[in-house]
């Protein structure tokens, strides 16, 4: 009986899992430094995107050599928001006046019109195998 | 929160409301008929030059170069502002195309290149004017990830550590190469101060050193650079006031900040018409101390508009002394200066040559002149310190806003002499240059050029300095126009 249930909880656990394989979603970045670490935040609902909670968030340890963040998910439309980190001190520096001095990009490569990028530009679908290749420098 | 420029480059979703409406109010189409009917013999003040213009050989139509005067004159202003798309609609707002007039061994060249900047690009590409500027609402496919991304870099250029930096004001400065004129890039005096915004009107101490503000509302950067551009300070300082300020000046232990009633008062677009004239305030003079930056003092005085001030300097006694062009308001930068690109005339009065004086007991005033004058310039030698003559173009008139004569104000004798090239001529601002070996003030060309218009051509004119009304000692003659431009200096 319990090593049914411990079964059925592992299925319950696994089956899911392996269904996220399927919409698996790399994001690869083209940085213009070596250092320091790409912050990513992906997330899954437009309200979220434009001033709510990331769904996911990862982070690409460029020091290290990583490139990539990976994802397993649902099916579904996301946006990414990612800053290069560069001195590493786990947030995204300003200028004096509150502009970024760091890289920062968004899903599609996405630029904004006087802000960040919004939902409209940055919008993609997850659905199997998804890639991009970010450009944050 | 105070109304900056960051908030109208950091995006509120209030604004694409504001964008909108802008956009729609905008009466772009409605100036270009106007235009249509003008058709002002000066419109090629403000015309479109299509591409960059290959280094060449001008012809000397008058006098003869003089002795010993070799350098180059190098000269930025916008000159492309319309495209099939979408076209710019101010004056302020066109790319930026830096010329150089050289002048060597008795001959003169002209090569002249635009900014190749991300704004450029872009623009190029969709085949549509897009970036937001000055009096320019954004095109919504505008793709702007910061005030460099919108920057026409058109306002002026210095040389400064062996690059030229072709200058804005709400953004980087633009490096190029001074041979190619090929663009290198933005330039981050330092990495945590990148973005930051940089006026296009530093004031240059004699042994090189380098001020400059960066404005954002009621908060001001002041930079400080060696003379081949290496930062040696940038601190924060607060203004009493969000006055809108293109130019400010500096005697050799003072900064001099003069915040005119033109105060910016809402988040609109495009940016001119966020400010308002507010003349019951009257026009302040912030004076602060170069060696502590906390050690300031205000100085009240009349109501005056300006865009362009001298270099300041102190007497004896500590009254502080500082030319500028003062306007009646600034009617020209809210509205003359989206008619002048579609060669409306103004029918206002043009600015008018001032000094500022500011005792030390502190009590500040505005001395007149009656002399229309703009665009003032003085001997770099003594930039900070006592001198006598301001040089500035002079002969605008209600009917033609851009300039046909140009000046030297002696402060000594109150005397202006000047030099009218006629309503054939529109003319840029001139430059001091002096003579080889000269020490006196007076020892000194102003070197500048003028658009031809019976021609169709630029040319480009030396005048001594002594015998300025005499008119040019040389003449060149380019086989092209180039637009007026705003600002330059030789090198």
């Amino acid at each position: 009986m319990i090593r049914t249930l411990a079964v059925a909880a592992l299925l319950a656990f696994a089956a899911p899992a392996f269904a996220q394989t399927e919409n698996r979603l790399t994001l690869t970045f083209e940085t213009g430094a070596e250092t320091g670490a790409v912050l990513v935040a992906l997330y899954d609902a437009e309200a979220a995107y434009e001033g709510g909670q990331p769904t996911r968030v990862a982070r690409v340890d460029v020091a290290a050599g990583q490139r990539e963040a990976v994802f397993d998910l649902p099916a579904g439309a996301y946006g990414m928001k990612a800053v290069h980190d560069l001195n590493g001190n786990g947030k995204m520096d300003v200028n004096p006046f509150g502009m970024p001095t760091e890289p920062y990009a968004f899903s599609n490569n996405a630029v904004g019109n006087m802000g960040p990028a919004r939902w409209d530009r940055a919008r993609f679908e997850v659905s199997g195998a998804t890639a991009q290749t970010i450009r944050i420098r | 929160m105070t109304p900056t420029r960051r908030t109208l480059f950091m995006g509120a979703a209030a604004l694409s409301g504001a964008l909108a409406a802008a956009r729609v109010l905008t009466p772009d189409r409605a100036y270009a008929a106007q235009a249509m009917t003008a058709a002002a013999d000066w419109s090629l003040a403000t015309a479109d030059v299509e591409g960059d213009v290959a280094p060449r050989a001008l012809t000397l139509v008058h006098g003869r170069a003089p002795v010993g005067l070799s350098g180059s004159l190098y000269r930025n202003g916008p000159a492309k502002f319309r495209r099939p798309g979408g076209s710019a609609q101010h004056w302020f707002d066109g790319d930026g195309l830096i010329r150089r007039w050289r002048i060597e061994d008795g001959q003169a060249t002209l090569a002249a290149r635009f900014a190749d900047t991300p704004k450029r690009r872009q623009e190029a590409e969709v085949g549509a004017m897009l970036m937001p500027g000055f009096g320019t609402v954004a095109d919504p496919r505008a793709r702007i990830g910061s005030a460099d991304d919108a920057s026409p870099a058109n306002t002026s250029v210095h040389m400064v550590g062996g690059k030229l930096w072709a200058l804005w004001e709400a953004g980087s400065p633009l490096a190029m190469d001074p041979e190619t004129l090929e663009t290198e890039g933005f330039v981050a005096l330092r990495h945590d101060l990148k973005n930051m915004p940089f006026l296009a009107h530093p004031r240059i101490e004699p042994d090189g050193r380098i001020w400059n503000l960066g404005l954002n509302g009621r908060q001001a950067m002041v930079w400080r650079l060696a003379a081949n551009g290496t930062l040696e300070a940038a601190e924060l300082i607060a203004l009493p006031r969000a006055s809108y300020i293109h130019d400010f000046s500096a005697t050799a232990r003072h900064l001099v900040i003069v915040l005119q009633p033109w105060v910016h008062t809402r988040n609109v677009m495009p940016i001119s018409a966020g400010f308002e004239w507010t003349p019951q305030a009257g026009t302040q003079v912030l004076v602060i101390d170069k060696s502590d930056l906390s050690q300031r003092r205000i100085y009240e005085l009349p109501p005056f508009g300006f865009f362009h001030a001298g270099d300041a300097w102190e007497e004896a006694d500590g009254t502080i002394r500082l030319d500028l062009s003062a306007h009646k308001d600034m009617d020209f930068a809210a509205r003359g200066a989206h008619e002048v690109l579609n060669g409306v005339p103004l029918g206002q009065d043009p600015a008018e040559l001032a000094m500022v004086v500011l005792e030390p007991g502190g009590r500040g005033r505005l001395e007149r002149t009656g002399v229309v004058g703009e665009f003032p310039r003085s001997d770099p030698r003594r930039a900070g310190l006592a001198r006598r003559f301001s040089l500035h173009t002079t002969g605008e008139r209600a009917d033609r806003p851009l300039a046909s004569a140009v000046a030297v104000t002696d402060w000594t004798s109150g005397r202006t002499r000047s030099f009218d090239f006629g309503p054939g001529h529109v003319t840029d601002e001139m430059v001091y240059v002096p003579k080889p070996g000269g020490v006196h003030e007076a020892e000194a060309w102003l070197i500048g050029p003028t658009i031809n218009l019976a021609a169709g051509v630029s040319e480009l004119h030396v005048l001594d300095l002594m015998q300025v009304e005499d008119g040019p000692v040389a003449t060149w003659r380019a086989d092209v126009a180039l637009p007026a431009a705003f600002h330059g200096n030789w090198a």
